[in-house]
């Protein structure tokens, strides 16, 4: 036993309040980033999957020529972004859908001012893929890339970003802003709107009747009221000006939105919304779009018959352009 | 160590709920335009108390206001626009049954009496819509908007005119009004008067803007006459019930309207005055005794269209010029300054905007 030293009762090591303070606060940290990443990880997801597209779009028509990526405008600096709308029913190939609705926007944050030119879909026009066609194709020949080189090259215009949405994305997104405000000018009655949302047989029609006045309207009285054609005296014309009206009222809306909102967003939109933004610049958009009035935003419209006249090719009924006049306003207003 | 341990044991259940704090308290900064729905308007309370009884409409459902409390009425289907006969003995409303719309007229509670149009067809062709009921002053009459006939060029033309036909007819003794400019919609809102009819026209002009106009015509089928411009953009005219003051909605452009109100002798219209403007306004009413109105105008982010209350001001000396030569009224002048102060009826709701409440 002499020698042999007892074992060192241990003491009881105390933990120094000040760092329980900091353990405590840490821990809290840690669980509330937790939370918070819970809250968002729709939008994480979306954002790998569904923003910040990479597009490469070959600079010419030219067969051939090296593709080279778009430059984007610098934070900050006036940027055009090309919104394409789309059905997207089982009726295509989603890779190759037609683009119902092409809208230039160019929105120069400094000056507040936003241009909105609406494309008419029967536009004939040279395609990025080669040949001539209604510009409503170049979408479903090369997606988004074909779209905007086709209307880069045929507009002379630069295109930062493009947005893509399906029927049911705009359904569920203006859903879910609880449905706009829009004043219906005059009532629109068609006997031929597609009859192609979740259903089996998707060539049927139904009958649409969007009375005219002030009204509320949910996602899928809104997406009547836009994409409705057959019975309008002014034919695709009439419907871009109705995109255009209820794309003002749905910024009335984003103007309330947080970031809090993103995950239901990115989840009323999943696959059914691409974009070449990344999330900052959505992000940023939201929050632009508080500080835009009504009275910034100008819309142009290409009509018959200052802009284009209506036309047969190829026994298609088709619009053709007069360039002289278009790529003057496009020019004026897309610098 | 075991109370070290029990500390640990006790801040796990602290960090999920913190964690779930932090979830959930980032779930409440959500936009009210996105958290708000709609409530039924039968578990709210109108805040202002009407004079009177007002049939109004919610996503298809009709409800009745009275001492201040709403009730439901009606049996279950997409119901609009009710007009009520001039005994106050009947409604008159439209059911939507997806490919049409029909007329019924029910009683005071929202029992059907009778079924009046019937409109459907298995054939999509052969389909038709009727809205817009109202009853002549004699109660013998019902005018309403149909889609017939159907003009075929390249694409079905599918627009709106003014029929008339005896309330206890049938449809087939139907008499069209109004021949509707093609492909603008055509013809919507009749108001049946002493002298023949108003009602508002859509047209289209040499810059492709469509234009809606007020009208008045004395027979069926007869050359009519516009009350106001076409750039005035007025719609949605609402007779008093003396008949000599027509309240209207005008559009200065495609998200903001006005209120306005003009005399009105049975075949012109006096000088038109704004009272309300800066929102979007709609389907105004006159109250039974023609000294107020009642009209809808979104509230909040949310964009619900809620009942308003304004007293309308009697009408001073007129200021406006008169009539243009072209019939149309000249530009309104906003009276009075400062405008009177609408009162919120209702709150949360969100009442069908294109169904104008039916007031006696």
């Amino acid at each position: 036993m002499a020698g042999k030293t007892p074992p060192r009762r241990r003491r009881a090591s105390r933990l120094h309040p000040g760092r329980l303070i900091v353990l405590t606060l840490f821990c809290l940290l840690l669980s509330g980033t937790a939370g918070a990443a819970a809250y968002f990880f729709p939008v994480v997801v979306a954002g790998v999957g569904q923003t910040g597209q990479t597009v490469v779009v070959p600079p010419t028509a030219t067969v051939g020529s090296r593709p080279v990526a778009a430059a984007t405008a610098p934070p900050g600096s006036p940027f055009t972004v090309l919104l394409l709308g789309s059905d997207d029913d089982q009726k295509f190939d989603p890779n190759h859908v037609l683009t119902q609705s092409m809208i230039l926007v160019r929105v120069n944050p400094q000056t507040r001012h936003v241009v909105m030119e609406s494309i008419p879909r029967d536009l004939w026009v040279h395609l990025s893929a080669g040949g001539y066609a209604k510009i409503d194709a170049a979408y479903a020949y090369g997606g988004p890339a074909a779209a905007i080189a086709t209307v880069q090259n045929n507009f002379h215009v630069h295109i930062d970003e493009y947005a893509w949405i399906g029927l049911k994305g705009l359904i569920k997104l203006i859903d879910l802003f609880g449905g706009v405000d829009v004043n219906v000018m005059n009532p629109v009655l068609d006997d031929q709107y597609p009859n192609d949302i979740d259903v089996k047989f998707l060539y049927g029609y139904q009958r649409v009747a969007v009375l005219p006045g002030p009204q509320h309207l949910d996602g899928t009285h809104a997406l009547e009221y836009v994409r409705s054609r057959h019975n309008d005296i002014n034919g695709d014309f009439g419907r871009s000006a109705r995109q255009q009206q209820v794309l003002l009222a749905l910024k009335a809306k984003a103007s309330t939105l947080t970031p809090a909102d993103l995950p239901d967003i990115v989840s009323a939109l999943s696959g059914e919304f691409k974009t070449s933004m990344g999330l900052d610049r959505v992000r940023s958009l939201l929050g632009l779009a508080n500080a835009f009035d009504a009275s910034n935003v100008q819309q142009v419209i290409l009509y018959v018959p200052t802009y284009t006249s209506y036309g047969q090719i190829s026994g298609q009924s088709v619009l053709i352009p007069h360039w002289s006049q278009i790529l003057a306003v496009t020019r004026a207003n897309f610098p | 160590m075991i109370v070290r341990r029990l500390a640990a044991i006790m801040f796990v259940p602290l960090m999920f709920a913190f964690g779930s704090g932090v979830y959930v308290y980032l779930g409440t900064l959500k936009s009210k335009a996105v958290k708000e729905h709609a409530q039924l308007p039968t578990v709210t309370k109108p805040k202002f108390v009407l004079p009177g009884t007002m049939f109004v409409v919610q996503d298809g459902r009709l409800f009745k206001m009275n001492n201040g409390s709403f009730t439901e009425i009606g049996p279950s289907g997409d119901w609009s626009q009710p007009a009520i006969t001039p005994d106050h003995a009947h409604l008159i409303a439209v059911q939507r049954n997806g490919f049409s719309s029909d007329l019924y007229m029910l009683d005071m509670n929202g029992n059907v009496v009778k079924k009046i149009t019937s409109n459907g067809s298995r054939n999509i062709t052969f389909n038709h819509w009727a809205f817009y009921p109202r009853v002549s002053p004699d109660g013998q009459t019902l005018y309403f908007d149909t889609d017939n006939p159907k003009f075929s060029r390249q694409d079905p033309g599918v627009d709106l005119s003014v029929w008339s036909m005896p309330i206890n007819g049938r449809q087939t003794q139907g008499r069209r009004w109004t021949d509707p400019y093609w492909y603008t919609g055509g013809d919507t809102n009749p108001i049946p008067v002493a002298g023949g009819l108003i009602f508002v026209r859509h047209s289209i002009d040499n810059t492709t803007t469509v234009h809606s106009q007020i009208y008045v015509q004395s027979r069926p089928l007869a050359i009519a006459r516009a009350l106001t411009a076409p750039t005035d953009d007025c719609t949605e005219p609402s007779l008093s019930p003396d008949g000599t003051q027509l309240a209207m909605i005008c559009a200065s452009n495609r998200q903001a309207t006005t209120l306005e109100v003009a005399p009105f002798s049975g075949t012109t219209l006096g000088p038109r005055r704004i009272v309300m403007s800066g929102a979007l306004f709609a389907g105004p009413a006159w109250s039974p005794d023609g000294t107020a109105l009642a009209y809808f105008a979104p509230v909040g982010v949310a964009g619900h269209f809620e009942l308003w209350y304004l007293a309308v001001p009697p009408a001073a000396t007129p200021s406006a010029s008169v009539a243009a030569s072209t019939g149309a009224s000249a530009a309104p002048v906003v009276f009075p300054t400062p405008q009177p102060t609408p009162i919120q009826v209702t709150q949360g709701v969100d009442l069908t905007a294109t169904s104008a409440p039916a007031w006696y």
